[in-house]
């Protein structure tokens, strides 16, 4: 493989180069610096899938109306062989329907979700430079108690607690997969009524 | 299911995600029922001081005011101390749960929700 286009140009300032310009350049600094990258990331790549989402619901929203319209018309259409397989059709529709309103929803969640991560990434970036409070295990105690609160829905509690017991990466993932299973089979949540 | 008759009933659904608020609007809209719309819990409550609400469909975490409070801010008013007030949210703690039960919510449908279960939840609320 040719690997050429990868070597740095002298004549272009490279990561490197900037990062070497740094003044007071520290280890901690480098790790912060990458942090607020990997945030501002999952920053740029949410607005752009807002745009995309905010696309998809307004044609879902033509969708639905188109269905309800046809739904109307059905109604007044009197008893004929057409009729019920346009009945039929109809309720292919809503249950398309319902099955792609539950679906939306978890672009809801993946935006909290990713919030989350960018918030826990933030407040590591900023709690690394602070070395008096890097050093001390009781203070990264206090950060990971502060970011499991920022956690609010099952999945995320139970892949917050897996990783802080230290589960390795194999064990995340099998917990991952167990989730999604869980997922296909009751994609819905719970009701309770006091 | 809801049919033409709830026309007349309107519900007020806040949450600060419009993806959220579209889904919920689809659902309640096919059913009969008018939809007014709130971002935040001070936006649904200068509303529902304002104008009159048959049920309150509510998420928990939105700026400003989140909808424990709304829901408690809401049952301290005595045009409100009966409607039925739903927490719809990705919320699945006990705690946060039981704070919604003591604020005065009616129950707590956790989030994705399916349009059928949730219009069945609202009519037997109603």
């Amino acid at each position: 493989m040719d690997l050429a286009h990868l070597q740095p140009n002298p004549n272009e300032s490279t990561d490197d180069t900037v990062m070497m310009r740094v003044a007071t350049w520290t280890p901690e600094q480098q790790i912060a610096r990458l942090l607020d990258l990997c945030e501002a990331q999952m920053e740029s790549a949410l607005s752009e899938s807002d745009v995309a989402v905010e696309a998809l619901i307004k044609s879902f929203s033509g969708l639905i109306e188109a269905g309800q319209a046809l739904g109307s018309l059905g109604e007044k259409t009197p008893a004929e062989a057409g009729a019920a397989d346009l009945s039929r059709q109809l309720d292919a529709l809503r249950k398309q329907t319902a099955a792609a309103i539950v679906a939306f929803q978890f672009y809801d969640k993946l935006t909290q979700r990713l919030g989350h991560v960018r918030y826990s990434l933030s407040a590591l970036a900023m709690f690394i430079c602070d070395r008096a409070k890097s050093g001390e295990r009781e203070q990264w105690k206090r950060m990971f108690s502060t970011l499991r609160r920022l956690y609010r829905t099952e999945e995320e509690r139970e892949l917050f607690k897996l990783m802080v017991d230290g589960a390795t990466a194999e064990e995340a993932r099998e917990h991952i997969q167990q989730s999604t299973l869980t997922l296909r089979t009751a994609p819905t949540g719970e009701i309770e009524i006091f | 299911m809801p049919g033409p008759s709830q026309n007349s009933r309107v519900i007020l659904a806040v949450d600060d995600s419009a993806s959220m608020r579209q889904m919920v609007r689809f659902t309640l809209e096919s059913a009969g029922y008018r939809v007014v719309q709130a971002v935040d819990g001070v936006e649904a409550l200068d509303f529902a001081k304002n104008s009159a609400v048959d049920l309150v469909l509510t998420d928990v975490n939105m700026p400003r005011m989140d909808g424990i409070t709304l829901v408690r801010e809401l049952r301290g008013l005595s045009t409100y101390k009966f409607t039925p007030m739903l927490v719809l949210t990705t919320e699945s703690g006990q705690d946060t749960k039981q704070r919604g039960k003591q604020a005065g919510a009616t129950g707590w449908i956790m989030k994705p929700f399916s349009p059928e279960q949730l219009l069945s939840t609202i009519a037997r609320v109603l």
